[in-house]
């Protein structure tokens, strides 16, 4: 069985691979002041859309960017620029997830999941932005 | 408070349901007993009546639960919440089916109800010998389902949700206050189907999908069955068609999956790695490695240990992934939100049971299987009684597996002779492997919020491209064993015979394969501007050519080996099938092409290339703009129901340069009121290419006449001379300012003073308007006055002067009906999309002509068998 011993081994060193370039490799859910540290590194930041200022978005200007302002878990507001069209819905959103870089104060997001209310929605895909 | 009696209700309907639904727990637990007495004493023909009669009165209270749901959603029986919540008076008849399984409750009596069928079919055509263990198995599975729809509260913890819980008794709608009116039933109206899923899809979609998670149950039954009869080998023949039924059904609901987000949902793809698609692709590999170790069992013996794991892998996977979807846990990682309905723990109690019981069934001293029994439950009792849940959960998972491969080694018969490289047995147990390890590496990423929460961390979910950079070399390696492993023999082969049969296949695709990827991903003029990795293209390449390899293989397989014999060219079909799926699915995605163009200036290149996307187009009514090698209009929107479709035509240049119509697409945005906004892309669907539009902000509000002549608020512009103005249709220049008074005279008096701003307005078609609204100041009063240039819809006043900065302000507004209505839209060209479909199409019937001969093979046997007995 000495062959398959040498593929087990390639097994569990492939297994090992994926465990820890993973860890190096995969983003944590992180907050504003973080991101600030690391102007080029990508983080996710999970917050709350301010609904009480309107989200900016100008089509005629860029149709792939609308801005608006969020506040992170610790509580900390940031001006958001979203390089993408606006989401459908945005304020009806709970939660936001934006995956981007801090630059120069704001963060500027190229990727956005919200999470609606999902009361009525049992197990239905929701819109994905 | 006095007792409300409340009229017309039906609550006969909600009793007989509810018997139904513990005579049906009840009998699939006598059933589970009696199917293991009837194991222990084979003889005991009292037994085997007892526990075929249970099962068959389980199978009835299924169906009588199942019949008892569709009579009061055919009759509106509002008074049950199920029934509220998923239907409605306006709700077409044939939308029945799906608001069954909408919710959580039908979607596992769905469930329940596939594994009865299959587990009658099973029992009518299972040999004696299995009868009893294997039907033990799939009643257990059964009891544990049917508590799933027992809905009792107990304290923190729910066992399982009732279909058949009255509107007024469900704590999220008793409150509401027109359930404590007694006629409440009069007026009420169902809150219907979700508008989102009123497509075919959700008619054909989920029965498939739950076809397939409970076609894993009969291999899982089977290979339970020999752990427990220490009977490694019998059960396999007969398991092996099962094999294939449940790749071919599981395989078909993945695909429809995501074939219904392809066409019906805005991902922009078939495939995005979320969660929900990974947990039910995961079963369905592991279901194929056990498919092709158990081919190997069948026609030389061993892989003994991976045949057991890998079809008891599949059904604990569907259990895991039942957990993953239906507990909450995967939060914000998901686009599907599935709702905690608190049974998180309901859950986890039955994937961990599984696990149990296959361990213990795995252990064959007695001692170690009562320890083991006995630390399990002391186990739970302290996680119960003191917490530590994580902790002891993790410790239990680990001497579980400790224990899976102390039992390996001692119980299950080794290979004395090493598998030679050159045989065909060798390589298949190889392509398993490789098979499993992706299945790990897709879970791992998958359950990141699992393990988020096992040991408190704070990782975010893993995004597409890392996903694929692990299944790509697993796809290559893959699709290489379906190239040659056929061609090698069992036992041992001249692998200068292999190569000699394959040299053909082989040379022509490396010579087809390097011909369209070298300059597909190569050379700039055709690469396009994509600046992929280095990496990224050599796999790409490499996988291209293996999915040729394997394709052309294959096909020589069956034509020069099997000489073209349709009956077993099974394998060598679903092969090329494969094969061609990961073909479609590499070129549609790696050459998916945004044809839409955001026209902005605007650059972000500082950020990095997934910042500078730009794929963004507006399209304002009446204009054309290029879209691709298309020239694309919006003709306007059109409002039917809730749902707003946007048509738009697509034109081409023809030899003269002359634009003519090619087509027309008309892309949706659903207006939902309980789900909000949803977008639903149109496609126009050529053989060799898709174009994909979807609308990613329109403004979805009524234009209709009545309100077509108002004026919208004005709005306020600071300019100097020969500055612009932009309204919905025209620019506007402040080309100069007069006066009726010149300094000297204004001087002198200052009492009435006019001055006249003079604009000109360009309008779309270069048609330039005067408009000359006037700053009046009389007795140092600002006299109100406004200039309406009708033509074009605008009102102007001009209201200030600011001498100091020599700037005018002027206040516009226009007409509702000038705003030009827009789009905002996303393109994308799928390139030979439908090589994908069609390999689908062609695996599906590749496996099913192997479990149609598998079956042939098998009467013919039993034949040729009973013929010898009686001769």
């Amino acid at each position: 069985m000495k062959k398959l011993h040498i593929v087990g081994i390639i097994v569990i060193a492939v297994a090992i691979g994926v465990i820890f370039t993973s860890l190096q490799s995969n983003a944590s859910y992180s907050d504003f002041s973080e991101a600030s540290l690391n102007p080029d590194t990508e983080y996710h930041v999970v917050g709350k859309l301010n609904k009480t200022v309107p989200v900016e978005y100008d089509p005629k200007v860029n149709a792939d960017e609308c801005s608006f302002l969020m506040t992170d878990n610790k509580g900390v507001e940031k001006r958001v620029v979203l390089h993408k069209s606006v989401p459908q819905d945005m304020e009806k959103s709970e939660q936001i997830v934006l995956i981007g870089k801090m630059q120069a104060g704001e963060f500027h997001a190229n990727e956005i999941l919200m999470k609606c209310p999902s009361k009525y929605n049992d197990g239905k895909p929701q819109i994905k932005a | 408070m006095d007792k409300i009696t409340f009229i017309g209700e039906h609550l006969w309907v909600g009793i007989l349901g509810n018997t139904f639904v513990f005579l049906s727990l009840i009998s699939a637990l006598v059933a589970a007993v009696a199917y293991y007495f009837y194991s222990k004493e084979q003889l005991t023909h009292e037994w085997k009546i007892f526990a075929r009669t249970a099962f068959s009165i389980h199978s009835i209270s299924v169906i009588g639960i199942a019949a008892t749901l569709f009579y009061a959603l055919f009759n509106h029986f509002y008074e049950y919440s199920y029934v509220w919540q998923h239907s409605s008076n306006s709700m077409p008849m044939q939308y029945i089916m799906s608001c069954f399984w909408e919710g959580q409750e039908g979607s596992f009596l769905l469930w329940t109800f596939w594994n009865v069928v299959l587990g009658n079919i099973l029992r009518r055509t299972i040999d004696s010998k299995w009868e009893a263990p294997t039907m033990a198995v799939i009643s257990l599975v059964q009891v544990f389902l049917a508590s799933m729809l027992l809905g009792i509260v107990l304290g923190d913890y729910n066992l399982g949700t009732n279909p058949f819980i009255l509107l007024r008794e469900n704590p999220e709608f008793a409150n509401m206050p027109f359930i404590q009116i007694p006629t409440y039933l009069v007026k009420l109206d169902g809150r219907g189907l979700n508008p989102l899923l009123m497509n075919y899809w959700m008619t054909i979609h989920p029965p498939t999908l739950f076809l397939g998670f409970a076609s894993t149950l009969p291999p899982f039954a089977f290979a339970l069955a020999g752990l427990w009869k220490r009977d490694f080998i019998s059960w396999q023949k007969p398991a092996l068609t099962w094999t294939f039924f449940s790749i071919m059904i599981l395989g078909t609901g993945i695909l429809m999956g995501g074939a219904w987000a392809y066409e019906a949902l805005s991902f922009g793809g078939f495939w995005a790695w979320d969660p929900v698609e990974n947990s039910s692709l995961v079963p369905w590999i592991v279901m194929v490695g056990a498919g092709h170790v158990m081919i190997i069992n069948k026609n030389k013996g061993g892989s003994l240990f991976m045949t057991h794991l890998l079809a008891i892998a599949s059904f604990l996977l569907v259990l895991y992934s039942t957990f993953l979807t239906r507990s909450g846990i995967l939060g914000e990682s998901s686009v599907h939100a599935f709702t905690d309905l608190g049974m998180q723990g309901q859950l986890v109690i039955y994937v961990i049971s599984f696990i149990f019981l296959c361990v213990a069934l795995l252990i064959h001293d007695k001692l170690i299987r009562v320890s083991y029994a006995m630390c399990s439950i002391l186990m739970l009792a302290i996680s119960v009684l003191y917490g530590y849940k994580k902790i002891i959960l993790l410790g239990w998972l680990g001497a579980s597996t400790g224990i899976t491969i102390f039992s390996y080694i001692k119980y299950f018969p080794k290979e004395e002779e090493e598998e030679s490289l050159y045989s065909r047995e060798f390589w298949m147990f190889i392509g398993s492997l490789v098979l499993m390890l992706s299945a790990l590496v897709i879970t791992y990423f998958t359950s990141i919020p699992v393990l988020n929460k096992l040991f408190t961390l704070n990782k975010a979910p893993v995004k597409i491209p890392e996903y694929n950079l692990w299944q790509i070399p697993f796809s290559i390696i893959t699709l290489t064993l379906v190239a040659v492993t056929q061609f090698f023999k069992y036992k041992k082969t001249d692998p200068k015979i292999v190569f000699k049969q394959l040299r053909f296949s082989l040379l022509l695709a490396l010579v087809f394969g390097l011909t369209c990827s070298i300059p597909l991903y190569f050379l700039k003029e055709y690469a396009g501007a994509k600046n992929l990795e280095k990496w990224n293209l050599i796999s790409y390449s490499l996988l291209f050519i293996a999915g040729l390899f394997a394709v052309f293989a294959n096909a020589e397989y069956a034509i020069r080996v099997l000489k073209g014999k349709i009956r077993h060219a099974g394998s060598s079909i679903a092969h090329i099938g494969f094969a061609l799926i990961l073909i479609g699915a590499l070129i549609s995605t790696s050459k998916k092409q945004t044809i839409s163009q955001n026209t902005s200036k605007k650059s972000v290149e500082g950020l990095g290339e997934d910042f500078n996307a730009k794929k963004s187009l507006l399209l304002t009514k009446g204009d054309t703009l290029p879209l691709g090698k298309y020239m694309v209009t919006y003709k306007g929107k059109e409002r039917i129901g809730i749902d707003v479709f946007f048509h738009m035509d697509y034109f081409t240049k023809n030899e003269k340069g002359v634009l003519v119509k090619a087509f027309e697409l008309s892309p949706m945005v659903q207006d939902n009121p309980r789900m909000g906004k949803a977008s639903n892309p149109d496609t126009k669907h050529f053989l060799n290419n898709d174009i994909y539009t979807h609308i990613t902000y329109a403004d979805l509000s009524d234009d209709s006449p009545k309100n077509k002549d108002a004026y919208k608020e004005p709005t306020n512009f600071v300019g100097h001379m020969g500055d612009t103005i932009f309204s919905g249709n025209a620019i506007i220049l402040i080309d100069s300012i007069t006066t009726n008074l010149n300094e000297e005279q204004f001087s002198k008096n200052d009492s009435f003073l006019v001055v006249t701003a003079v604009l000109k307005a360009t309008d779309v078609n270069g048609k330039v308007y005067r408009a000359t609204p006037k700053y009046i100041l009389k007795n140092s009063m600002v006299m109100p006055d406004q200039f309406e240039l009708s033509a074009l819809g605008l009102k102007f006043i001009f209201w200030k002067i600011n001498p100091t900065e020599g700037s005018v302000e002027i206040q516009m507004s226009e007409k509702v009906s000038n705003a030009k209505e827009f789009v905002v839209l996303e393109a994308y060209m799928f390139p030979y999309i439908n090589v994908l479909w069609l390999g689908c199409l062609i695996m599906i019937t590749g496996t099913l002509i192997a479990i149609f001969e598998r079956r042939r093979v098998n009467r013919l046997k039993k034949h040729t068998l009973s013929g010898e007995k009686n001769n």
